[in-house]
């Protein structure tokens, strides 16, 4: 009989400033609240698989994160690793622990992100090798160069940037984890000052301190759990590694191959997604997504966002703990999170009504890397 | 802009023939003689069909915008914003990062015809661009 791998568990901190304590605080309990969520004991546990975030990837040059995560956790897990891959990374552990506990590998994956870059600042200031001598700093960047080429090929104006921070706040406005609570208007948004034009500041993520963990197991050990399983009904990834020689590298990301991948797997078509949790470090990333998933056309993205179609209530909810850009900076697990907080209709006052279907996306490395997650109910 | 303090390239075996060309103000591409392609940055082999026979060859310096920003806050002391950052597609195919100079960040656009030139920073001599016709009858 084949093993099918749900998730069983959920947990995090709260996201927002830890000064006082490591980031290994903060994945601990994260672990802890995602294994006691599920109902699993600490010894349940035999696989481990983490997401370092950008501050702390191997440390001391020498120690995988996974290593030390273990050893804080007392484990000795029969699968353990550690994905790189920025924000693609905490869909990608996800998709290797399915694929291990698929496989037999194990039984229990602890799947952890956690990361205190408000601590770190510098880790989210960094040059890109040569680009550094001519003065391309940060992620941000990448994201403003994506930015102009659509609004250069499209039309898009600032106003479709705008529509999707003031989604994200509205959203948050009813998620009572979320960093940022506060509506944005229009017109604040508007008068953001810009950090590399044509981004402002009000399009970039949060900084968060803050863990996140998820517990994949078998539908056969969920079955006697306390808290129904969410199915993991399709997963992929796609990569454009050959960076700028690619043609169309700004223009399209590698969600256009990795999206028809997963919901093909899931059997599912764009229309019957039911919310869609995208990786949104910056606004127009969660443009250039809807286009290459197929919830429009592609350069249609800055009117498929108009009138609040995006935010609560509207037809295609994204994000509706608030995301990156309100709820907080997470490398992608609060993402999942939040799509199996849906799937259980566990998620409250942003309780989406009867959602079954979740696509759940990470966008890593600039526009290099991205992982695609479908799940269900 | 004090120059000694922009974070230098850090050359290694493959990319020290660019920065060397560079130093004589003339930029230099890989090319395949297998295929032909032409590349940007150095790689041990051809991108395109994975030939080991390769060499470098001057390139005109002429290209295009093919995106660009402006970067309005100052991330580092060598680079006091605003300033441009733009991903060029030299005539030949091959695309890098560098910096629009010679003109406002308002002038820059996608698809604006540059040509190369260069600015010295420590032992580097840096690719930049400018717009094609500011050159224009300067010989």
């Amino acid at each position: 009989m084949s093993r099918r791998a749900v998730i069983a568990g959920v947990g995090h901190t709260a996201f927002g400033r830890h000064a006082d304590q490591t980031a290994w605080h903060l994945e601990v309990k994260a672990a802890q609240n995602a294994v006691f969520d599920a109902g699993f004991k600490p010894a349940d546990v035999d696989g481990l698989l983490t997401d370092p975030g950008p501050a702390q990837g191997i440390l001391d040059g020498i120690t995988p994160h996974f290593l030390r995560m273990g050893a804080q956790l007392g484990i000795n897990p029969d699968y353990s690793g550690s994905e790189l891959l920025g924000g693609a990374g905490s869909v990608a552990v996800i998709q290797r622990a399915a694929l291990a506990v698929e496989a037999g590998q194990c039984d229990v994956c602890l799947c952890i992100y956690g990361d205190s870059p408000l601590s770190n600042p510098a880790s989210f200031e960094y040059g890109r090798g040569d680009e550094a001598a001519f003065g391309f700093f940060g992620a941000v960047g990448l994201h403003a160069l994506a930015a102009q080429r659509h609004m250069h090929r499209f039309g898009t104006r600032p106003e479709h940037l705008g529509e999707v921070l003031v989604a994200a706040r509205a959203h948050a406005s009813r998620t009572p984890h979320a960093q940022r609570r506060t509506l944005v208007s229009m017109e604040e948004y508007l008068a953001s000052e810009f950090v590399v034009e044509p981004i402002r500041k009000l399009d970039c993520c949060l900084v968060s301190d803050g863990a996140a963990a998820v517990v994949v197991t078998t539908e056969e050990r969920a079955r006697d759990l306390r808290m129904p399983a969410v199915e993991i009904l399709g997963h992929s990834q796609a990569h454009s590694l050959s960076t700028y020689a690619s043609p169309d590298h700004f223009d399209t990301l590698p969600a256009a191959r990795s999206g028809p991948k997963a919901l093909g797997q899931a059997g599912v078509r764009p229309a019957d997604i039911d919310v869609a949790l995208l990786y949104d470090c910056f606004t127009i990333v969660v443009l250039l997504q809807l286009e290459a998933y197929g919830f429009c056309e592609v350069g249609e993205a800055g009117a498929f966002v108009e009138g609040g179609r995006i935010g609560p209530g509207g037809a295609l909810p994204v994000n509706p703990s608030g995301g990156l850009l309100a709820e907080g900076y997470s490398s992608g697990m609060l993402h999942v999170i939040e799509a199996v907080r849906q799937l259980r209709a566990e998620a409250g006052d942003r309780q989406i009504p009867e959602a079954k279907v979740a696509l759940v996306s990470g966008h890593g490395l600039g526009m290099n890397s991205h992982t695609t997650l479908v799940l269900g109910r | 802009m004090p120059e000694l303090s922009i974070p230098l390239p850090s050359p290694d075996a493959l990319t020290q023939p660019f920065w060397d060309a560079c130093r004589e103000r003339v930029l230099r591409v890989m090319q395949c003689a297998s295929c032909e392609h032409l590349f940007l940055p150095a790689a041990p082999c051809c991108p395109c069909c994975w030939s080991d026979d390769l060499s470098m060859v001057d390139v005109s310096g002429d290209g295009r915008v093919f995106s660009y920003v402006v970067y309005r806050r100052t991330y580092h002391p060598a680079f006091p914003a605003p300033y441009v950052v733009a991903l060029i597609e030299l005539a030949e195919g091959p695309r890098l990062i560098s910096n629009v100079i010679g003109c406002e960040p308002e002038d820059v656009e996608i698809g604006m015809a540059v040509e190369v030139t260069f600015r010295s920073a420590g032992d580097f001599e840096l690719p930049c661009f400018m717009p094609a016709k500011a050159q224009e009858g300067q010989g």
